[in-house]
């Protein structure tokens, strides 16, 4: 697709961090997440360092080399090794464009390829959270169905839809 | 865990025994390795059977003493345990959610004690924690024996999550069930089963 040759996925760099506010200090943005929209810089800076840098899989969504957005996997350990769980935001300003899709399908590809004996990508997205569905969804994730009150975001126990990508499954084209 | 469909005719027709629950004490190793080293009972478990009585004693030590809710089954007015069933709270900030786990010794399978204790042990969590909202259990596509006895405790099937856990060195495709608390008391309203 289109989109795909446009984005490309690296690991991040604290020079990224002004990038990296754009999206992280947006309401817009942190609405459907677990963490509250950053105001201080320093803060945001402190994340990186402690979370995002040493993440075993983290992901900036590159848009002519400059970070748009974040992709992250979740991996298990024990008898969870088999799975993963996908998360990725975007900076506001380019939604709508199919970098949520592509970004998804390229993070997919590569945490399988990288990373021995995983097996399931799973995703749990907010039952409003209709965007971020149709992302998954035209990334070739299969909806498993609802987890009820299986969350608490920004305070509410929320439904959250399951998606999962099984690697045995073909990649959408 | 496993609950052995055999007998389960004529199970129905038995009245299902008293049963309490109990927190476990390092005494109860011998009753505890009757099912602890059974592979019968254990081989839906994550953890390894145990093949001897200081693994036994091990496994007590570190996971059934200091877990946050584990009790022994008995049966009989204060007999001695015939399995064990446990409620983990979901880790994290996600305190209005806990999982339900259980396995009972194979003899006593097909009475029902299961699915009494299940029942007792979401009762007894769900006033003792009253933040707590949800329980869940998952169980192997292909342990029917086991969402038999969630689902006559009053288990929803949720979804089928494929790929979920490495169990015995391979992945499997669970079945994931849930039951809400019925009083919501932060909405003032009761949720209605069958929804």
């Amino acid at each position: 697709m289109a989109e795909e040759r446009e984005i490309t996925l690296r690991r991040f760099d604290l020079s990224d961090l002004d990038d990296y506010m754009v999206w992280a200090s947006d309401h817009r943005v942190s609405a459907f997440c677990r963490w509250d929209t950053y105001t201080d810089k320093e803060d945001l800076r402190r994340y990186m360092r402690e979370t995002v840098l040493p993440h075993p899989w983290f992901r900036a969504i590159c848009l002519g080399g400059r970070p748009i957005g974040a992709v992250s996997v979740n991996l298990g350990a024990g008898c969870d090794r088999c799975k993963g769980e996908l998360g990725y935001v975007l900076a506001a300003a380019h939604w709508g464009r199919g970098y949520g899709t592509a970004a998804a399908k390229m993070a997919v590809r590569s945490v399988f390829q990288e990373v021995e004996g995983l097996e399931r990508v799973e995703a749990l997205v907010d039952v409003d959270n209709k965007g971020s569905q149709r992302v998954l969804e035209k990334a070739g994730f299969v909806r498993e169905g609802v987890l009820r009150k299986s969350m608490v975001l920004k305070g509410r126990t929320r439904d959250m839809v399951v998606f999962s990508f099984i690697s045995a499954d073909a990649l959408v084209d | 865990m496993g609950v052995g469909a055999k007998e389960e005719d004529r199970a129905e027709k038995k009245s299902v025994p008293e049963i309490t629950l109990r927190p476990f004490t390092l005494s109860d190793v011998d009753d505890f390795m009757t099912w602890a080293t059974d592979d019968r009972v254990m081989r839906f478990s994550r953890r390894p059977t145990c093949t001897t009585k200081d693994e036994c004693l091990t496994h007590m030590k570190d996971l059934i003493m200091p877990h946050p809710w584990c009790r022994a089954i008995c049966i009989d007015d204060g007999g001695r345990p015939v399995g064990s069933v446990s409620v983990m709270p979901a880790p994290g900030a996600d305190v209005h959610r806990a999982s339900i786990g259980f396995g009972i010794a194979y003899d006593y399978w097909g009475h029902g004690i299961a699915t009494a204790a299940v029942k007792k042990a979401a009762s007894a969590v769900f006033e003792e924690w009253p933040f707590l909202e949800r329980l869940d259990a998952i169980a192997e596509v292909n342990n029917t024996a086991s969402q038999r006895v969630l689902e006559k405790a009053g288990f929803q099937r949720e979804a089928v999550l494929k790929s979920y856990l490495v169990l015995r060195g391979e992945s499997k495709d669970m079945l994931k069930v849930e039951e809400m608390n019925l009083l919501d008391s932060e909405n003032n309203s009761r949720w209605m089963p069958g929804k």
